[in-house]
């Protein structure tokens, strides 16, 4: 970094933030978790008869059985409670020094658990599946939001990942299903996704146009044009066009028989390790390697960039249909990936929350991965508290996903920062 | 392709307008390409006419009949009451050939009011809207234009208006033998349903198939528990209050999620899945396939031994409304001049609601089961045994 040609601070270049968290925040952070734990302690502890107990099943295949986990609900919120409102007060304590999102995690961790136990209470949890669903529901994120930092962090904003979502997940699914190759579908997927990308690109790249407006129109259109083939291509030949096998999940020996993550993380199917090695090649090539440097150049102050020689256009050319690959992959991972068959608007909107996490994840690959997660985990997590019956009504367990996901990261995360040049149509004059 | 397509709609030159400021290129080709995007949903509704869409209005004043569908944001595809409703047309066709079809699909809520504005400027003898959703775009459209006729899939006004023909389907009749069906399949002693969204079209199934199941352990002494769906304990039954918590989708179209409520209800020990969903069943269906054997479901609204053939294996039965049936007979009315507004309430007795034969599940069904299936629909028939989950205790 510090050979860098051009006079930008290591910050407003996205390097790792080392300054401490404020000390509002602390405290907020702190009171927050005393909070958690009074109400724990009397509303998910005391409240509860003694003799009530919560099962968390902690095995499947192919990982070494474990065997369930039983707890008597009270006894075991009760000091959870504590620990929660405990570290909270250390917190408030500490002020400001390192360490406070460690803290703030252990405090949230052991809510969570008092939480769960509580809506397990009399019944039993499937703890194992709570994981596995979490990481099924984050993957198209992380597509989405890589895709979403490629293109950013070059200056051009990328509101078409729906569109492109959609456009893989058609393509990916006729392609597979015609050819039976899963590998050739997952490649549409990607070319389709790719497409939608450069005509992004071309249209606010060659000729400026409102890259906001462009990539909602982008999504319209693909929205209406997967509509219209659907009714008319793959419909009327649904077995050989709209049928596609889906990717079976391969397990990693060894790693897969870890209790409890194993399975979770290590016998999935082939998007989700796309996925995490994408994740991790686009976080290294950003911000460890000159191309990285380029880009981020490139998004900051594309003038600088252009003149010590980089050629600004080609950059953001590069990188706007590289997002729309890894968008369009993330698209075919909604139908070979998952269900197997293409249906109308399939990607419900996930395109836009990837975008969110993007953007809550400060437009940096790990970021992005820590919003998803949460993302994914609170739609598992109010898909079992239904099925639980912990007598929430449907709408606000429906709210659940997106109010935890804006209250956390805004809680945490705070303000944040676009790269400098993000949206703004480069000209050369 | 927007210039192959003469009927576009009087949106996109609305559409287009606001660029026409702009000088670039860019601008007239992301115009363009809103102008497709638009013109590709009348593209796929003008391919079913039988000349241009632009002459379907002289057609019908010639002496022709068309018959106009709305969908919701299912699509016309979803294998669901969108198809479903379009089925009723094409066989109103097949009974009278004067008549000819057409339908725009809704990609969001708000297309719904310009939509049926649409079809009523190209005088449609009916126009079909289907889905709870747009109740209200089809009432306002109805008062406003009095002399069209209209018939909504799914909703039931009051009062009654006299130009739309309100199909209305009491399912947690049918639901109630698929409840009692699933309890009789299941080795676990768990069923479970989700649903799309809460609203009282879905969760009167769920409402159903619940009563059904704690119908199965009243008199089997059974313990069958229902997953996903608890009906409130107080409610007034007889206003058609179908309030409950339970699980839901909040969307007819994410599959991906459709998978995952399933795969959740199978972790809780469920082993036949009764999602209400549409084509987010579909993605229900992929959990179940892939969970083995020993898991089970059964479908919604249609067969889905014919709607989601690929599937068949493993439903059990579908829990299906007569909504081909009634549309057709709606659209066939309006066509020769007897078409009469109101409500039409679709029961066991009318057969506006029925459960699927079993097509692959045929020879695993007890016949003791289905013995005493036609029993229980008998008894709802003549109003013995009743359908609310309240009358029963839950397990």
């Amino acid at each position: 970094m510090s050979s860098s040609p051009i006079a930008l601070s290591p910050a407003a270049l996205g390097a790792p933030d080392r300054r401490l968290v404020s000390l509002g925040r602390v405290r907020g952070m702190g009171v927050f978790l005393v909070l958690l734990g009074v109400i724990t302690l009397f509303g998910l502890s005391l409240s509860i008869p003694p003799s009530e107990h919560a099962q968390f099943l902690l095995t499947a295949p192919p990982a070494v059985s474990v065997p369930p986990l039983s707890m008597p609900v009270r006894w075991v919120n009760v000091p959870l409670a504590v620990l929660c409102a405990a570290l909270g007060a250390l917190l408030i304590a500490r002020g400001r020094r390192r360490g406070t999102y460690l803290i703030f995690g252990a405090g949230t961790v052991a809510f969570l658990w008092a939480f769960l136990a509580w809506a397990a209470r009399g019944g039993t949890l499937n703890f194992e599946q709570l994981l596995a669903e979490t990481l099924v529901e984050t993957t198209p994120l992380v597509f989405g939001s890589l895709s979403g930092v490629m293109c950013e962090r070059s200056g051009v904003i990328n509101i078409a990942i729906e569109g492109q979502f959609l456009a893989g997940a058609f393509l990916g699914a006729m392609i597979g299903s015609a050819t039976g190759n899963l590998w050739l579908g997952a490649l549409a997927g990607g070319f389709a996704g790719g497409l939608f990308g450069a005509l992004l690109a071309f249209l606010s790249l060659r000729y400026g146009a409102d890259q906001i407006i462009v990539g909602i129109l982008i999504d319209a259109f693909c929205l209406g044009l997967t509509n219209f083939l659907l009714a008319q291509v793959l419909t009327p030949d649904q077995t050989t066009l709209n049928s596609p096998s889906t990717f079976s999940p391969v397990a990693i020996p060894l790693l897969s028989k870890i209790p409890i993550v194993g399975p979770v993380l290590f016998d999935q199917n082939v998007f989700v390790y796309l996925a995490a090695v994408l994740l991790v090649v686009v976080n290294v090539a950003l911000f460890s390697t000159r191309w990285g440097l380029r880009v981020r150049a490139v998004g900051e102050h594309p003038k600088a960039a252009e003149t010590v020689g980089i050629h600004v256009l080609a950059v953001r050319y590069r990188n706007v249909i590289l997002g729309g690959v890894i968008a369009g992959l993330g698209g075919a991972s909604f139908t070979i990936g998952s269900v197997g068959q293409f249906s109308s608007d399939m990607s419900s909107g996930l395109g836009y929350v990837a975008l969110a996490a993007m953007i809550f994840g400060r437009w940096r690959p790990l970021g992005a991965l820590g919003a998803a997660l949460l993302f994914g985990f609170s739609v598992s997590l109010q898909s079992f508290l239904a099925v639980l019956n912990v007598g929430i009504p449907s709408p606000f367990l429906a709210m659940a996903p997106y109010v935890i996901t804006i209250a956390v990261v805004s809680g945490l995360v705070g303000r944040v920062r676009p790269p400098g040049a993000d949206g703004v149509p480069y000209r050369r004059d | 392709m927007a210039m192959n397509h003469p009927p576009v709609p009087e949106t996109a030159p609305r559409a287009r307008r606001g660029f026409v400021r702009s000088r670039t290129l860019a601008a007239l080709a992301a115009g363009a390409l809103s102008a497709t995007s638009i013109a590709v949903g009348v593209a796929s509704a003008s391919t079913h006419l039988p000349s241009s869409g632009r002459r379907a209005p002289r057609v019908a004043h010639a002496g022709g009949f068309l018959a106009c569908e709305v969908t919701d944001t299912g699509g016309i595809n979803d294998e669901s009451f969108n198809e479903s409703a379009y089925n009723a047309l094409k066989a109103a066709k097949k009974v009278d050939p004067s008549i000819s079809y057409t339908y725009l699909s809704s990609t969001s809520t708000s297309d719904y009011v310009p939509y049926i504005n649409d079809f009523v400027n190209k005088h449609c003898g009916i126009i079909v809207t289907v889905g709870y959703d747009m109740a209200d775009a089809t009432a306002a459209a109805a008062k406003k234009y009095p002399g069209q006729k209209f018939t909504i899939v799914d909703y039931e006004y009051t009062p009654t208006i006299k130009n739309v023909l309100a199909l209305h389907y009491d399912t947690n009749q049918d639901a109630f033998l698929g409840g009692y069906l699933a309890a009789a399949m299941s080795k676990t002693g768990k069923v479970g349903t989700f649903g799309g969204q809460d609203i009282p079209t879905v969760t009167i199934y769920m409402d159903g198939f619940v009563a059904g199941v704690r119908y199965y352990d009243k008199i089997n002494h059974a313990h069958v528990v229902a997953l996903g769906w608890t009906p409130a304990a107080k409610r007034n039954y007889a206003s058609g209050s179908f309030a409950g918590t339970g699980l839901f989708t909040n969307n007819f179209t994410d599959q991906g999620l459709g998978k995952t409520d399933a795969e959740t209800l199978m972790a809780e020990g469920a082993d036949v899945i009764f999602p209400v969903a549409g084509a987010v069943g579909l993605g229900a269906a992929a959990a179940v396939k892939q969970a083995g054997p020993g898991h089970y479901m059964e479908w919604v609204d249609t067969d889905g031994c014919i709607s989601a053939k690929q599937y068949c294996s493993l439903f059990i039965t579908s829990v299906t409304k007569g909504i081909v049936p009634s549309v057709e007979t709606a659209v066939l009315a309006a066509a020769h001049g007897t078409f009469h507004g109101g409500n039409y309430i679709g029961t066991l007795a009318n057969n506006g609601v029925s459960i699927s034969p079993y097509h692959t599940f045929a020879s695993k069904v007890p016949a003791a089961v289905t013995k005493e299936l036609a029993k229980i629909k008998a008894g709802i028939i003549a109003g013995k045994i009743s359908v609310d989950p309240n009358s029963y205790p839950a397990s």
